[in-house]
């Protein structure tokens, strides 16, 4: 399978404080990869090193072998960001804001049009869509985001925590809507705290503490290494958390 | 830079704003609603006031004795007057009085206008009888007093001069309208005493008088109502303008990074220029729409005020259009500055607490503006926002001059551009606009990788820094003499600058210059433009917009370098070979390269049209120009700098050599003459193309 992410290195200091120590991740083509880790492991930073929204201070990315330090605008291109805590327009409704983004994205107007009422179909949008975002609840905002990252069919989704602060039934809303976005071929990249979320979703999980990869594989064989009989306690185990 | 996302980022950075009723209640509500009604408000009330004081009758105390005639005047009109007979007078004052035993003070000097207020006599507030009558006034028994000294009637019987004093408390209306009524009063009866008198000894009418005077104000109501729009307009329109910019541009950053967007624009594929350019072009529209509703609001509240009796407060259209024109600047400004600031507020509240500096640092040097006597010169045309609103001062009483305003708008252009510059930095700084802290050290630090060429925004960086120092430093230096003010600016100011950006950019010096050496072609093209642009500049061109004789006069004053024993040399070294070296290095080197990734012909005009306006002067704006897209063509087509200077250097060398040399003037036929010969002019044209085709047909500029 092509290789849609490759990170090498990932290191990012904010003052004193060394938030990255070296991290190394790779997603391939129509795989998931979950990075766990507790707050302040270094998820977000790392997940926003790769989006290119921070820069590493060392370090480098590739996404569809386009190297996002001399090429950010191309790799950029090729990504899909999502985050439980962004969000949209305020006075703008879903549909200004998809196409807004549609646009900077460069997507052609009509496959753009295309492309929004196929979203506003498939995440169920049609009865909020021309509502100015700011008079949405949490889970239709949610919604809308994931529709913004999906919106010109990136190679690589980069979701962190998506499905914080949603409801049960919004919350699988989102996950059912990456799992579809898996089965078309996209490589996704997802932190979360969920434990379920991570067992359902990903082919291959990260532990991440203290800024560092602690043990990466499939879900057997993180059990198999850590001999928990569940991912919680294999998590627990991989951090350095007594049980 | 890419226009379409430009465009997407504005357009949706303007709907958003024109949805924010906080946005609109500033720049539609206030000057629609707010700003008409409280000016007419205070215009009302200040003339209902006035009304109310003339329908008032004053209550005036007499302290003394009134003759016949002047009872008349005071206690015999009851619409005007409450006389008050000895009200509030101590008994012990009053008997002194009556018993002479309060001399009365002796005769002050004539009140004179043009005296200083602190030189003016003051009175004596210890004297017993003054500090009686001031406190009957400050005890509000009475408005005014009026104490007729010991022997008033007396003296008026006996041909002397009787001595009164009027007392009044000038924080008062009512006492300041009291004081007038009286003084009128005592004026008129004095008036008719003379009379009298001159009458009784039989002579002439005047005879006392002596000389009348009448003071006529010549200003006409239009001079009138300008110098107060003058005054007013500017202050209010450039801090209502501000004020425009003030809340679009906290909601465009720290509201954005409040409520959690920033981060999805970041992560889209954009450049910084490119978001930063959509915001500050839709914040600076928001203003500028914000400076028109004030100017129309503002021109129709000055008609219906009445801030002068008698005179209508207009301004012609066009002033108003021209003052409009005159904010782009200083709104271009303010809003990129106040971009660059709101991106460090992490919310709304930070925003307004950390731009609330900034508005009161462009809103306070207004005040300047408002004195008596300030006037734009070429020392104030270089000061930010005080520059903009003494030229509309000045618009409005038609006393501009084209030169001055030329100056203004550059240096408010060059503030404006550096603004831009410092916001564009800020905006580089992902980690700022995500809420992270970023020193402002980091933003002033410019080091980059090895290698490379400049940008178009270093080097519009480079050009408007250079002249805000090149302006102040020159000042420094004005009474040193031409010599050390042309060595300085044009190596200190012009040269080192670029040389220092250069190196601390780590930049390729061959690359960022056009270091390299001219073919002998190259050479000879050069020689042969250098010897004939001038014949185009200053033979035609300066025919559309003849110089007036005070610029001929300071162009004279630098070729001859207020030194005529000079030798020729020297003055070839001074105002041909340093400014070649020193203004083709920065023009033609850094520039130049630094526009070259916008194509040959912005690059080519960019630097020539900043080298003519680095000329600072609106009637050698189109010969410059020509000049620098000459020396431009010459370089970019042979890779050199040089070349360029070689071009530089002769037509200086030329014109310096004319102007010291009446002989060399007289044998080309162009002395005593205001503009050059057509003969000459063809020839040189001839000569020019010559050289142009001489040059390498082939563009050989880098690739970008």
């Amino acid at each position: 399978m092509r290789e849609i992410l490759r990170a090498r290195g990932l290191r990012k200091s904010f003052g004193a404080v060394e938030a990255v120590r070296g991290v190394d991740i790779t997603v391939r083509e129509g795989e998931v990869v979950g990075l766990l880790g507790p707050n302040g492991a270094g998820k977000t930073t790392i997940l926003r090193m790769i989006a290119g929204i921070l820069a590493p201070d060392s370090g480098d990315v590739t996404i569809d072998s386009i190297a996002l330090a001399s090429d950010p605008l191309a790799a950029k291109q090729r990504i899909g960001f999502h985050s439980g805590d962004t969000q949209l327009y305020q006075r703008l409704t879903p549909r200004e804001a998809l196409l807004y983004f549609g646009r900077l994205y460069g997507m052609p107007e009509a496959a753009l049009l295309e492309a929004i009422e196929r979203l506003v179909a498939e995440l169920e949008m049609a009865g909020f869509a021309s509502r100015p975002c700011r008079t949405l609840s949490a889970g239709q905002k949610q919604r809308a985001n994931i529709a913004r990252a999906f919106l010109h069919k990136p190679d690589l989704l980069i979701l962190d925590e998506p499905t914080t602060a949603l409801d049960v039934v919004s919350g699988r809303f989102i996950v059912e809507a990456i799992r579809k976005e898996k089965s078309a071929g996209r490589a996704v990249l997802f932190s979360t705290h969920l434990m379920g979320e991570a067992e359902y979703l990903c082919d291959r999980i990260a532990l991440l503490h203290e800024g560092r990869i602690v043990d990466e594989g499939t879900l057997p064989e993180l059990l198999e290494r850590s001999g928990c009989t569940n991912l919680t306690d294999a998590f627990l185990k991989g951090i350095g958390y007594a049980a | 830079m890419r226009w379409r996302i430009l465009r997407t980022v504005y357009l949706k950075e303007l709907r958003e704003a024109l949805r924010d009723r906080r946005t609109l209640f500033i720049m539609v509500g206030l000057p629609i609603l707010l700003y008409p009604l409280a000016l007419i408000g205070m215009s009302k009330l200040q003339e209902s006031q006035e009304a109310a004081q003339s329908a008032r009758v004053s209550k005036v105390a007499v302290w003394g004795t009134l003759p016949e005639g002047l009872e008349e005047r005071v206690c015999g009109k009851p619409e005007k007057f409450e006389c008050q007979r000895w009200q509030g007078a101590p008994a012990a004052i009053r008997a002194g009085l009556e018993q002479g035993k309060f001399p009365a003070p002796s005769r002050l000097p004539p009140d004179l206008d043009d005296i200083e207020p602190e030189k003016r006599p003051k009175p004596n507030l210890e004297d017993p009888v003054v500090k009686s009558a001031q406190q009957a006034i400050l005890n509000r028994e009475t408005d005014a007093v009026v104490i007729l000294w010991t022997g008033f009637s007396s003296q008026v019987r006996g041909e002397g001069a009787a001595a009164s004093t009027v007392l009044f408390d000038s924080v008062r209306p009512e006492s300041v309208k009291a004081r007038d009524r009286l003084s009128d009063q005592l004026r008129l009866y004095r008036e008719d005493l003379r009379a009298k008198r001159e009458q009784a000894r039989g002579l002439p009418e005047g005879f006392a008088r002596g000389v009348d005077i009448q003071a006529v104000n010549v200003a006409p109501a239009k001079r009138r109502s300008g110098m107060l729009i003058g005054v007013l307009l500017p202050y209010l329109l450039i801090a209502f303008s501000v004020m425009g910019a003030f809340y679009a541009t906290i909601d465009m950053t720290a509201g954005e990074k409040e409520r959690g967007t920033m981060q999805t624009l970041l992560c889209a594929p954009l450049e910084p220029l490119e978001i930063i350019g959509g915001k500050f072009m839709a914040a600076w529209s928001l203003t500028m729409i914000s400076t028109l509703i004030n100017i129309f609001s503002l021109a129709a509240t000055f008609s219906r005020v009445k801030m002068i009796p008698g005179v209508e407060i207009t301004g012609s259209s066009g002033s108003y259009v021209v003052a409009l024109f005159l904010l782009l600047p200083i709104t271009a400004m303010a809003t990129a500055l106040f971009l660059a600031i709101g991106a460090f507020a992490k919310d709304f509240k930070e925003g307004q607490s950390y731009l609330t500096p900034a508005l009161m640092g462009l809103i306070m040097p207004l005040m300047l503006t408002m004195a008596p006597g300030m006037e734009l010169n070429r020392y104030l045309a270089f000061v930010p926002v005080v520059n903009i609103a003494l030229l509309i001062k000045q618009l409005f009483l038609a006393e501009w001059s084209a030169d001055l305003l030329f100056i203004v708008l550059l240096s408010s252009f060059c503030y404006a551009a550096l603004a831009l510059v410092f916001a564009t930095r800020v905006f580089e700084r992902n980690n700022l606009l995500l809420g992270g802290k970023e020193t402002l050290g980091s933003l002033l630090d410019f080091r980059r990788g090895v290698g490379g060429r400049p940008s178009p925004g270093l080097a519009i960086f480079l050009f408007a820094g250079s002249l805000v120092l090149l302006f102040y430093g020159s000042l420094l230096f004005e009474n040193r003499g031409m010599a050390t003010v042309l060595l300085v600016t044009e190596y200190g100011f012009l040269l080192l600058p670029a040389i220092v950006l250069a190196g601390v950019q780590r930049f390729d010096w061959r690359e960022t210059f056009s270091l390299r050496m001219p073919s002998w072609r190259a050479i000879g093209a050069a020689v042969l433009i250098g010897i004939s642009g001038w014949t185009v500049g200053a033979g035609l061109l300066i025919r559309l917009l003849p110089p007036p004789e005070s610029l001929v006069k300071a162009l004279e004053k630098i070729l001859m370098i207020e030194d005529r024993t000079m030798p020729l040399w020297a003055a070839w070294l001074l105002v041909a070979v340093t400014p070649a070296l020193c203004e083709e290095l920065l023009f033609r080197g850094f520039i130049q390269s630094g526009f070259q990734r916008a194509g040959k012909w912005a690059a080519i005009g960019g630097a020539g049209f900043l080298f003519a306006l680095a000329h600072a002067s609106i009637y050698r704006l189109l010969p410059t120009l020509f000049l620098g897209v000459l020396f431009g063509y010459a370089v970019w087509q042979t890779r050199s700098v040089f070349t360029g200077a070689i071009c530089h250097m002769l037509n200086n060398g030329l014109m310096v050599t004319v102007a010291r040399s009446p002989e060399t003037a007289r044998e080309l036929g162009i002395s005593g003459t205001r503009y050059l010969p057509w003969g000459i002019i063809a020839a040189g044209v001839a000569v020019l193309l010559a050289g142009i085709l001489l040059l390498p047909r082939e563009e050989s500029a880098p690739t970008t």
